[in-house]
C-alpha cells in the first residue's frame, strides 16, 4: 500500500487543516476575480468565424440593420391608418423614440417625419415635400391628401404603409456606443404598450429588441438557477438524509463555482449567458462526483469506523477513477472550443476550466471535509446490505432487473440481439434529422413570444425581415473622388443580379437595392413619368441619380442598402423565413445571380452574402462541418484516456460503445421530437460524451472489482456493480435530471429550454445505455481486462491493511 | 509693482449684475462709446477678464497648450463642447493674448456703418411682427442694430441680419468630413455666397428686392461626382419665414424646391451640419423662440490670430497627431453671453435648443452648440475669426478688404464636432479652391448675377 495514490491520500489527510487553508486562500483569490465576471451576450460571436458569409457580415455589418428598432402601428378594427387618431400614435412614438438614450437622431423615420418625402414636378422644378406637414392632418381633407402623398411616394408606400393601409412602420438607429440594451427595450416596451388599445395593436421588433428579450429572460435564468440548485439540494438532502451527505456536495460545488467564475473574472473573458445551463450541468456534475465519492466513503467507513482512516482510503481507492472521470468531462467540454465559434470557445475555457477544477475539490476538499464532518447515523441505509429500503431498495429492485436480463446464458445474447436490431433503427432514423432549427423570427424565443409573433405580423405586411445580402463591395473605398455605388457598373451589376435572381423558380418576396433609390430619384427630377426610372449606362447618368438622391439628406437614411460612404452597396432579396429549405433557395438564386456577372469588375468585388438567411446558413454549415469533428476528437481523446487507465484497448471500446450509440439515440429522439440539429445540439452531444464516459468508467471499474471479490463469477460481478455502483449512477443522472430539466419547463427562452431538453435526454439516454449496454457488452465478450488487477481505476481495496494501520497507530499511543 | 485697480471677481459680479438689470455691454464703459470714440477695449472691461492667468488661477499663461492634462483648470472659461473635445477627442488649443482693440474685431466698413449709427443715435427695434426696424420703422438699414445687447432676442437679431458682416461676401470654402475612426470620408470644394437685399451698410435696398433680407448660394466645384450642384436660398425680410431652398442639379437641368421645414439634416452627405447651423443663425431667428442670455462670463474663443498661422492658400495647420483638428488659437474674451433658444416653428425638430457663445464686443457668435430633445449634447458650430494679417513668407501677409486700404475681416475656419456621432466636418476660408475662389473686392451685380438667381444656378452647371 505505499503506492504514489495512497502516499498522496496519507499526506492530504494527515495535513487536513493545512490543506483546508490552502483551499480557503486559492477560494478568495478566485473569489476577489467573481466581481469581474462579464456576463454577456454578443450575437457576432455566436456565429462561426471561419464562414466565408460570416466574415462578409463582420465587413458591412451596417447591411441587415443590426442596431435598428422597428416598431409596426397596426390597426385592429378593421380601418385604415389614415386617421387622427392613428396618426396621432405614430407622431408621438416617433417623437417619444426619440428621446430614448442611445437613439441616433438621424435615422429615426416615419411618415411623420421630414425624411418621408414625395414629389411633384412643378412649372418652376421638382417640389419635394414631406408627406405630412408641422401637424397631425385633421379632417378628411387633409387625411385624403396624406393618403394621395403617401401613394406618390413608392419607398414610403413600400417600406413605411403596408399595402392593406392598415399598418405602418416607425424605424429607429442607434448609436453602437451608446446603445444600452436593456434600457432601450424597457423604454420601447412601454412606449408600444402605452399606445396600444382596442383599435391598435403595436409590434416591436429588430436587433436591439431581440437582445432587450434575451437580457430580460436573463434575468429569469438566475432564477431558474436558484430554483434547480434548490431542487438538487433537496433531491441530496432526501437521498442522502445526513448532514455530511447534503454539505460536502454542496460546499465542493460552491467552491468549484467560484473557481469557475473566478477564473474568467480575472481573464475578463465575458460569458454567454445563453449558455448557463452548462454550469448548471457541471454543479450537478459536481454533486455526482460527490455522490458517489461519499458513498463510498460511507461503504469503507463502516468497515474501518474511523472517520480519518476511512477518509484517507477512500480517497486513496476513488482518486484514480474520479480523476480520469472528471478528466473525460473536462475534455469533451474542451472539444467544444474547437468550433469556431467564439461564445463557444470561451465557454469551453470557462467551462473546462471549471470542470477541471472539480479534481482539487472533488478529490481532495471532499476527503478533508468528510474527516472532520460528523458521522452519519443512515450509513446502513445508504450502503444496502439487507436493511437497504425506500428510494435505495426500489433502485436496487430496479437494478436487479436489469442485471436479469444481462447475465445468464442465453439471456444476454437475446437482450443483445434486441439492443442491436433497435440501435440500428435509431442510427437509420438519426440521420432523418434536419439541419438548423428555424423559427420565423429569433430561434432564441419560443413561436408564440411576443417577439415572434411580431416578426410574423410585419412580415405579413411588409417586405420580409429574413433577408439574403450580396454585396457590392468597392476596391477603392477610401476614393473621395469616386463613389462606387453610384457608378454604372454598380448599377449594371445590381439590375443583372436582380434579373437573374427574380427568375428563379422561387424568387424572394422583394427585392431593394441603391438602385431603386436612384432610379427614383431620376424619375422625380426627370418630372416623375415612370419612363424616367431606368438610368442611361454611363457613370455620369448614374452619379447623377444617386446625387440626386444624396444631397439634402443624411447618407445613414440609406444604410440599408449602401455605406455611409457611397461605396459598398448591397442588393438585399427579402424572404419570409429561413428555413433549410428557404435558405438553399435563396443561396441558390443568388449563387446563380452571382455567377451570371462573375465576381471581379474594375472598381467592385460581387460578394457572397450577409443577411439573416446567409447567417443561419453559416451555423447549419458550421454544425455540418463540425458535428463528427467534435465527436470524433472527443471520443479520441477519451479513446487513449481510457487505453492507458485499463491499459486496454478493447476498454475503451467497451467504454466509447454505449456513448457513440447516446450520440445517435440523440440525434433521433430530436428527429421524432421536431427538433433540428443545430450547433447547440451538437454540443450537448459532446457533452455527453463526457457525462456518459463518466458512468461507464465509474461502472467499469466496479465490474473490475467485483470480478475478483464474487470469486471470478462474471454474473454476480455485473450484478453487484450495478446494484451498488449502478445504483449511484441511476442517482446521479436523476440528480441531474432534476436539476436540468425544469429549464425546459420554466425557461421563456426557448434556446435554454432547448438546451435544458435535450441536455437531459443525453443524461436520461446514457444512463440507460450505460447501466444496459456497457455490462452487456461485457457479459457478452468478457474481455480479458477485467480479469487483471493491476489496473489503475479498479476500485478493489484490502480496507485490513487500514484496520492493522489503525491498530498500529493505538498501541503506539499506549505504550507512548 | 502692478496695482490692480479691482479685485479679481470684480468683472464676473458686474457681468452677473448686468444679466440681472439688464445692462448692456461694458463694463467700465458702454461698448457704444468705446466706439464711437476708437478707445481700447480695456476702458471698457476691467484687465482680469481679459487674464488667462487670473481665470485659471495662475494654472494657464498665453503661450501655453490646454490639452486634456490641464482642461479641468480651464473648464469654466470653455463652452461644453470645448472641453469635450478637448478632454475625451484629443484636441489641443494655444492661447494667445487678448485683442483690445475693436477695429481687429470687425469688417471695416461694418465698423465705420456703426460709427455712423453711433454718431446718429441711430439704433434697432422691434415692430409689431418682431422683426427689426430702424427708429422711423423701415427695415433696418445695416450695422449691428443693437450695439450693446440687452435681451436674448437682440443677441439673435444681430447675429441673423448680416451674417458675414459685409453686404456682400463670396467664400472659397474647402471641407473635409471625418469618421468616428478619423478616416477621411468627404472631401468638397464649394463658393459660399452672401449678397445682403436689406440691412446694408449703404443703407440701400439691392436692385428694389424690399421684400427680401438676403440671398445665399453655395455652389460645389469639387469633388468630381457633385460638380455643378449649387443651392439658392432667398431670406424673407421677415424673420417669421422660413427661407425657400433651391437646388440645382447639371445632370438633370432642374431646379429641384427642397422642403422648407428640413433645416436638420445635412445640405450634403457626409456634412455634420445641418442649415439650421451655419452662423449659428441658420434660420430666420424668430423661427425660434424663447430666447434667453442664460450666463455672461468672461470665457476661451477664436476671435482673432487665427490667420497668420495658415499657408498660402490660407489653410490652417492640422493639429499634429489629430489631424482632424485645426491647431487653433483662443483667448480671453472678456463678455460672452450665452444665449439660448428653441425651435418653436419646427414642431419635428430633433433638437431641442441651442446654446450660443457670442462676443458682447461684436455679437459675432463663436460657438454655437446644438442639444437634442434628450438635453445631450449633439454638435458644434465652432467658428473663428479674425484679421487677414500675418503670416506669408515674411509675416507681414495681409489681405485688404472692400476699401482696398484695411486689412480684410472675416472668419478662418469653422468645425462642426460632432459628439454623439464622433464625426467631424472641417472647414476653412481658402484663398482659392478647385474652381472657386475668396473675393472681398465683389462687384455687387456680376455676384447677382453669376450666383444668385435660379438662371444662375443652371449656368453654373453647365460650366
Amino acid at each position: 500500500m505505499e503506492n504514489l495514490r495512497f502516499k498522496i491520500a496519507r499526506w492530504i489527510v494527515s495535513h487536513r487543516a493545512q490543506v483546508a487553508c490552502v483551499f480557503l486562500i486559492i477560494t478568495i483569490g478566485f473569489a476577489i476575480g467573481v466581481p469581474r465576471v462579464d456576463i454577456r451576450t454578443i450575437f457576432a460571436d455566436l456565429l462561426p468565424s471561419d464562414d466565408p458569409f460570416v466574415q462578409t457580415f463582420k465587413d458591412h455589418p451596417n447591411f441587415g440593420n443590426p442596431l435598428t428598432i422597428t416598431v409596426m402601428v397596426k390597426r385592429s378594427d378593421g380601418g385604415n391608418i389614415y386617421n387622427e387618431d392613428t396618426l396621432k400614435k405614430v407622431w408621438d412614438l416617433t417623437r417619444n423614440i426619440d428621446l430614448i438614450e442611445g437613439v441616433d437622431h438621424d435615422r429615426i423615420v416615419s411618415i411623420t417625419t421630414e425624411k418621408a418625402n414625395y414629389a411633384e414636378a412643378t412649372p418652376m422644378g421638382v417640389e419635394m415635400q414631406p408627406l405630412m406637414g408641422d401637424r397631425i392632418p385633421k379632417g378628411k381633407q387633409e387625411l385624403d391628401a396624406l393618403q394621395r402623398n403617401v401613394e406618390r411616394s413608392p419607398m414610403a408606400r413600400t417600406y413605411l404603409v403596408s399595402s392593406d393601409e392598415t399598418s405602418t412602420l416607425i424605424r429607429a438607429g442607434f448609436h453602437e456606443h451608446l446603445l444600452d440594451y436593456g434600457h432601450v427595450f424597457d423604454e420601447i416596451q412601454k412606449l408600444a404598450k402605452d399606445a396600444e388599445d382596442g383599435g391598435h395593436t403595436i409590434h416591436v421588433v429588430g436587433q436591439p429588441v431581440l437582445t432587450g428579450w434575451v437580457y430580460l429572460l436573463q434575468e429569469q435564468t438566475y432564477t431558474i438557477f436558484a430554483v434547480t440548485v434548490g431542487l438538487l439540494i433537496i433531491a441530496l438532502a432526501f437521498y442522502m438524509r445526513n448532514f455530511a451527505g447534503v454539505v460536502t456536495p454542496v460546499v465542493c460545488s460552491f467552491v468549484a463555482a467560484i473557481w469557475g467564475f473566478g477564473l474568467v473574472g480575472w481573464l475578463k473573458s465575458p460569458i454567454e449567458p445563453l449558455l448557463m445551463v452548462v454550469p448548471l450541468l457541471l454543479v450537478a456534475r459536481s454533486f455526482s462526483h460527490c455522490v458517489q465519492y461519499t458513498e463510498r466513503y460511507y461503504e469503507v467507513f463502516s468497515e474501518l469506523k474511523d472517520r480519518k482512516l476511512a477518509s484517507e482510503a477512500t480517497l486513496a481507492v476513488m482518486m484514480a477513477p474520479s480523476v480520469f472521470g472528471i478528466i473525460t468531462d473536462m475534455v469533451a467540454i474542451m472539444c467544444i472550443g474547437v468550433a469556431p465559434i467564439p461564445a463557444m470557445q470561451r465557454f469551453a475555457l470557462f467551462c473546462g476550466f471549471w470542470a477541471f477544477f472539480l479534481i482539487p475539490t472533488g478529490v481532495m476538499l471532499i476527503a478533508v471535509m468528510l474527516s472532520y464532518l460528523p458521522t452519519p447515523k443512515n450509513i446502513d441505509d445508504i450502503i444496502g446490505g439487507d436493511r437497504e429500503k425506500g428510494v435505495h431498495g426500489f433502485q436496487k429492485r430496479v437494478l436487479e432487473g436489469v442485471a436479469s436480463l444481462i447475465t445468464g446464458k442465453r439471456i444476454p445474447k437475446i437482450t443483445a440481439t434486441i439492443v442491436c436490431i433497435v440501435s440500428i433503427v435509431v442510427i437509420i432514423l438519426s440521420r432523418q434529422v434536419e439541419i438548423g432549427n428555424p423559427t420565423e423570427g429569433s430561434n432564441l424565443l419560443w413561436d408564440n413570444s411576443e417577439f415572434n409573433v411580431g416578426v410574423r405580423d410585419v412580415n405579413d405586411h411588409f417586405p420580409g425581415v429574413n433577408s439574403l445580402e450580396i454585396i457590392l463591395e468597392a476596391k477603392d473605398p477610401d476614393n473621395v473622388q469616386q463613389r462606387a455605388a453610384r457608378t454604372e457598373e454598380a448599377y449594371a451589376l445590381t439590375k443583372e443580379i436582380l434579373r437573374v435572381a427574380l427568375s428563379q423558380e422561387h424568387p424572394a418576396k422583394a427585392a431593394r437595392s441603391f438602385s431603386d433609390f436612384m432610379e427614383e430619384g431620376s424619375r422625380l427630377y426627370s418630372g416623375g413619368h415612370p419612363a424616367w426610372l431606368s438610368l442611361d449606362p454611363t457613370d455620369r447618368s448614374v452619379n447623377a441619380a444617386g446625387v440626386a438622391v444624396a444631397f439634402g439628406q443624411n447618407p445613414l437614411n440609406f444604410a440599408d442598402v449602401t455605406d455611409f460612404q457611397f461605396q459598398h452597396s448591397a442588393i438585399s432579396l427579402f424572404y419570409r423565413d429561413n428555413k433549410q429549405e428557404t435558405i438553399e433557395r435563396a443561396l441558390i438564386a443568388a449563387q446563380a445571380a452571382v455567377d451570371a456577372v462573375g465576381t471581379d469588375h474594375k472598381g467592385i468585388t460581387v460578394r457572397m452574402a450577409s443577411g439573416t438567411i446567409a447567417l443561419q446558413h453559416a451555423m447549419n454549415s458550421v454544425v455540418k462541418r463540425y458535428e463528427w469533428i467534435l465527436l470524433g476528437l472527443a471520443c479520441l481523446a477519451i479513446f487513449f484516456i481510457a487505453s492507458y487507465m485499463y491499459r486496454s484497448f478493447v476498454a475503451s471500446l467497451v467504454l466509447l460503445v454505449p456513448v457513440v450509440l447516446a450520440n445517435f439515440y440523440l440525434t433521433a429522439t430530436m428527429s421524432v421530437l421536431g427538433i433540428g440539429l443545430d450547433i447547440n445540439s451538437v454540443m450537448v452531444a459532446v457533452l455527453g460524451v463526457g457525462v456518459g464516459i463518466d458512468y461507464g468508467i465509474y461502472l467499469l471499474s466496479r465490474i473490475c472489482e467485483e470480478y475478483h471479490a464474487q470469486g471470478e463469477d462474471w454474473d454476480r460481478a455485473i450484478t453487484e456493480a450495478l446494484t451498488t455502483t449502478g445504483k449511484a449512477i441511476m442517482f446521479t443522472a436523476s440528480i441531474m435530471l432534476i436539476g436540468i430539466m425544469p429549464w425546459y419547463f420554466l425557461s421563456d427562452l426557448k434556446f435554454m429550454a432547448d438546451m435544458g431538453l435535450l441536455l437531459s435526454a443525453i443524461m436520461l439516454i446514457n444512463m440507460v445505455l450505460a447501466l444496459l449496454v456497457l455490462p452487456l457488452i461485457v457479459s457478452v465478450l468478457k474481455p480479458k481486462f477485467v480479469t487483471r488487477t493491476d489496473l489503475m481505476v479498479g476500485e478493489g481495496i484490502d480496507l485490513s491493511w487500514f484496520s492493522e494501520e489503525k491498530t498500529r497507530e493505538k498501541e503506539q499511543g499506549v505504550s507512548a | 509693482m502692478h496695482i490692480r485697480k479691482y479685485d479679481l471677481n470684480f468683472g464676473r459680479r458686474e457681468l452677473l449684475k448686468g444679466i440681472a438689470c439688464g445692462a448692456g455691454t461694458g463694463i467700465l464703459m458702454p461698448i457704444e462709446k468705446v466706439m464711437a470714440k476708437d478707445m481700447p477695449l480695456t476702458n471698457a472691461y476691467p484687465d482680469e477678464l481679459y487674464s488667462i492667468e487670473a481665470q485659471t488661477k495662475g494654472k494657464i499663461s498665453v503661450g501655453d497648450y490646454i490639452t486634456k492634462a490641464n482642461v479641468e483648470h480651464a473648464k469654466h472659461i470653455l463652452d461644453p463642447s470645448m472641453y469635450d473635445q478637448i478632454k475625451n477627442a484629443g484636441r489641443r488649443i494655444k492661447i494667445k493674448a487678448p485683442t483690445t482693440d475693436l477695429r481687429q474685431l470687425f469688417n471695416h466698413a461694418y465698423y465705420e456703418a456703426m460709427q455712423r449709427n453711433i454718431a446718429e443715435g441711430r439704433t434697432g427695434k422691434f415692430n409689431a411682427d418682431g422683426n427689426v426696424v430702424d427708429p422711423q420703422g423701415n427695415p433696418w438699414g445695416g450695422g449691428v442694430p443693437f450695439i450693446s445687447p440687452k435681451t436674448g432676442v437682440e443677441v439673435w437679431a444681430n447675429m441673423a441680419m448680416s451674417w458675414g458682416r459685409a453686404d456682400a461676401n463670396t467664400y472659397a470654402i474647402k471641407q473635409w468630413d471625418f469618421g468616428a475612426d478619423g478616416k477621411l470620408e468627404y472631401q468638397y470644394d464649394f463658393q459660399w455666397v452672401e449678397l445682403q437685399m436689406q440691412a446694408r451698410t449703404d443703407r440701400k435696398v439691392f436692385r428694389g428686392y424690399d421684400k427680401e433680407l438676403r440671398r445665399q448660394t453655395v455652389y460645389f466645384t469639387n469633388s468630381a461626382d457633385v460638380r455643378g450642384t449649387s443651392f439658392l436660398s432667398n431670406w424673407s425680410v421677415d424673420q417669421r419665414q422660413i427661407p425657400d431652398l433651391y437646388g440645382y442639379l447639371p445632370e438633370f437641368r432642374r431646379v429641384r424646391q427642397f422642403p422648407a421645414n428640413q433645416r436638420f439634416e445635412p445640405l450634403i452627405p457626409g456634412a455634420t451640419w445641418f442649415l439650421t447651423d451655419p452662423w449659428a443663425a441658420g434660420d430666420p431667428f424668430l423661427t425660434w423662440g424663447n430666447h434667453k442670455i442664460v450666463e455672461r462670463k468672461p470665457m476661451l474663443i477664436a476671435c482673432s490670430g487665427n490667420f497668420s498661422g495658415t499657408d498660402d492658400n490660407w489653410q490652417p495647420k492640422e493639429q499634429e497627431g489629430n489631424p482632424i483638428f485645426w491647431e487653433s488659437e483662443y483667448e480671453m474674451a472678456p463678455d460672452i453671453i450665452v444665449t439660448s433658444c428653441e425651435p418653436v416653428a419646427f414642431p419635428r425638430s430633433p433638437v431641442s435648443k441651442k446654446l450660443v457663445y457670442v462676443d458682447a464686443r461684436n455679437s459675432v457668435p463663436c460657438g454655437c452648440v446644438r442639444y437634442d430633445r434628450q438635453g445631450k449634447l449633439w454638435a458644434n458650430f465652432e467658428m473663428a475669426f479674425g484679421q487677414f494679417v500675418g503670416g506669408g513668407k515674411d509675416g507681414k501677409r495681409v489681405v485688404m478688404s472692400a476699401d482696398g486700404k484695411t486689412p480684410a475681416w472675416s472668419w478662418t475656419y469653422v468645425m462642426i464636432y460632432d459628439h454623439q456621432n464622433k464625426r467631424m466636418s472641417r472647414t476653412h476660408h481658402a484663398k482659392k479652391g478647385v474652381g472657386t475662389e475668396s473675393l472681398f473686392q465683389i462687384d455687387e451685380d456680376w455676384l447677382f448675377e453669376t450666383y444668385c438667381t435660379q438662371q444662375a444656378l443652371q449656368s453654373l452647371g453647365r460650366a
